[in-house]
């Protein structure tokens, strides 16, 4: 069974004084398999954190479906196996950490002695020991941000569901974010994150799926999706006379440019570079570099946005 | 349990609001000042501080009620702390239950507290104590709880400065709403008819208004009192139907 299942979801916000209806989310629909990372990319006003609540219970469809393991996701027991991580998370400011992990373990209905125990696991995972006393006011972004992950985590949920949970951290918070997830991952969770760190999420996602104006544009594996698009290659090339490199760029249809560093051809597709390698070889060229130019999700995620840019 | 996790916290938020303190110190003031307008009347002065200790508790109170009420709901939506909470595995009307009754908590302890300036002065005066003036003092309560209930489901639709207009608007009225009842014959068609509507609709505040007995040392049958209690535990709890109603399937 699906960790995670939405169907043709859609939601509208009704108008308010003349103004147009919006639909942040329209006909959406994808599947989170268990114990998968799952990156859901998009730019502002795709719809993420409008799927996310609706996921979470604080938004209502308008229609389609959304389930997490099978249950309803505006149920109660749909809510039992979730962990959320709102964006910019925030807290009631007057209580400490600990405080805070001992609230959402009452909410979820828990003892005393299972509270204290979620305080434990989850103070020693994230480090909120040397702050379990100060007050959430004053706290900095990242120091909010792992109290949210505390937060997610009470209750040990199966789906973690984080929306832009990178967002304002410095190089180190976001390490240790991605090094969480990766945690979560081993643990056995299944993680649902939106972000705009595409460099993370290409680290760290299994797979990915792209929203465009409140609908999938594609998702897929990230290696599939990084591979499926044409790699291109740049070779450097030394010993060869700027007219000869000339002609065997033009019979080639490749890119080429001289610099100081000699000829640079920058060819599409790996087999395609590899024979045009021995013809510059033929022709007396000496090959300085030959460096496959990797596709990167950026690169995918910004093609996917042209029909609406 | 989670109402009462809510409750608490509600409270311990309320009990940091500066509002609670600025208006406590202005409710103590007039309480500690009544007995100025005592002197103006000859002979009557622990009648007078009686009476404007009483009105003091029910003003500061409703002041509360309306300032912290309407923002109750609201706040949490605006300041987003709401979003961790209401995806816990929680009813939606625990979560409102939960910080009503952690506002009635925080108004228990201010009339409490109020109450017991006002019943020192008056002992200190020289002046005594009898039981009207405690249920007034109860009754005032129970006022206070009918109307948190109604800035709690308005804080769950609508803005805090419209919610406290409302609210203090339904207070002055719930004070007079005999006067809907008995209009002037030159009053008619629909004004009348939604004058007549505002009377069964708006709660008979009155109902709660035992001050001048409790001034006067008149003896209040306890069958009225427990009349009282009922008429306002019925409307709370229609108010707060309402409010959970409200707020089950708001988006947030």
């Amino acid at each position: 069974m699906n960790a995670i299942t939405v169907t043709d979801l859609h939601k509208k916000y009704r108008s308010h004084l003349g103004r147009k209806p919006t639909y942040p989310v329209k006909g959406l629909s994808f599947t989170v398999a268990p114990n998968e990372v799952f990156g859901f990319l998009g730019r502002n006003g795709a719809g993420k954190t409008t799927t996310i609540k609706i996921l979470c219970s604080l938004l209502r469809p308008t229609s389609g479906t959304a389930s997490i393991r099978g249950v309803k996701a505006q149920s109660r027991a749909a809510r039992r196996l979730i962990g959320y991580l709102p964006e910019n998370p925030y807290f009631y400011e007057y209580l400490t950490p600990r405080e805070t992990i001992d609230f959402y373990g009452r909410l979820r209905g828990f003892s005393r002695a299972a509270r204290e125990e979620q305080w434990q696991s989850i103070s020693d995972l994230l480090d909120l020991r040397p702050i379990a006393e100060r007050r959430v006011r004053g706290f900095s972004k990242g120091m909010r941000q792992r109290l949210g992950f505390g937060v997610a985590m009470v209750g040990d949920p199966e789906v973690m569901i984080l929306d832009e949970p990178m967002s304002g951290l410095d190089p180190v918070g976001r390490r240790q974010i991605r090094e969480l997830i990766h945690l979560l991952k081993e643990r056995g969770k299944t993680v649902f994150f939106s972000s705009h760190v595409l460099g993370d999420v290409e680290q760290i996602c299994d797979r990915v799926g792209i929203l465009v104006d409140g609908q999938l544009s594609t998702e897929g594996r990230v290696s599939d999706l990084l591979h499926r698009r044409v790699d291109r290659v740049e070779i450097t090339v030394g010993g060869l006379k700027e007219p000869n490199a000339k002609s065997l760029a033009e019979s080639a249809s490749v890119e080429w440019r001289r610099s100081g560093a000699g000829d640079c051809f920058v060819v599409d597709g790996l087999d395609k570079a590899n024979a045009f390698a021995q013809r510059i070889l033929a022709a007396g060229g000496v090959l300085r570099e030959f460096v496959p130019i990797k596709v990167t999700l950026e690169d995918v995620f910004m093609e996917e946005q042209e029909p609406a840019a | 349990m989670i109402i009462l996790a809510v409750a608490q916290n509600t409270f311990r938020e309320a009990v940091r609001d500066k509002v609670l303190y600025v208006l406590l110190f202005f409710s103590a003031t007039a309480i500690l000042s009544s007995k100025a307008l005592g002197w103006i009347s000859i002979g009557q002065d622990i009648k007078i501080v009686k009476d404007i200790s009483l009105a003091a508790v029910a003003l500061f109170g409703v002041l509360i009620a309306i300032f912290i009420g309407t923002n109750l709901i609201y706040k949490e939506v605006d300041k987003r702390t709401i979003y961790t909470i209401i995806c816990q595995p929680m009813r939606r009307y625990e979560f409102i239950l939960g910080k009503y009754l952690g506002l009635a908590g925080l108004l228990a302890l201010v009339t409490g507290v109020m109450t017991i300036v006002a019943s020192t002065y008056v002992l200190a005066l020289g002046g005594t104590l009898d039981a009207t003036f405690f249920m007034a003092a109860f009754l005032i309560y129970w006022e206070l709880l009918l109307l948190t209930a109604l800035a709690v489901l308005l804080s769950s639709v609508t803005s805090p400065i419209l919610g406290a207009i409302i609210v203090f608007t339904v207070f002055m009225v719930g004070h007079a709403t005999s006067i809907l009842n008995e209009l002037p014959d030159h009053i008619s068609g629909a004004a009348r008819a939604v004058m007549n509507g505002a009377y069964y609709i708006l709660p008979n505040l009155s109902n709660f208004n035992i001050r001048a007995e409790a001034a006067n040392g008149v003896v209040v049958a306890p069958s009225y009192v427990a009349w009282a209690i009922a008429y306002g535990a019925i409307y709370t709890t229609v108010l707060l139907v309402l409010a959970s109603l409200a707020f089950e399937d708001k988006d947030v």
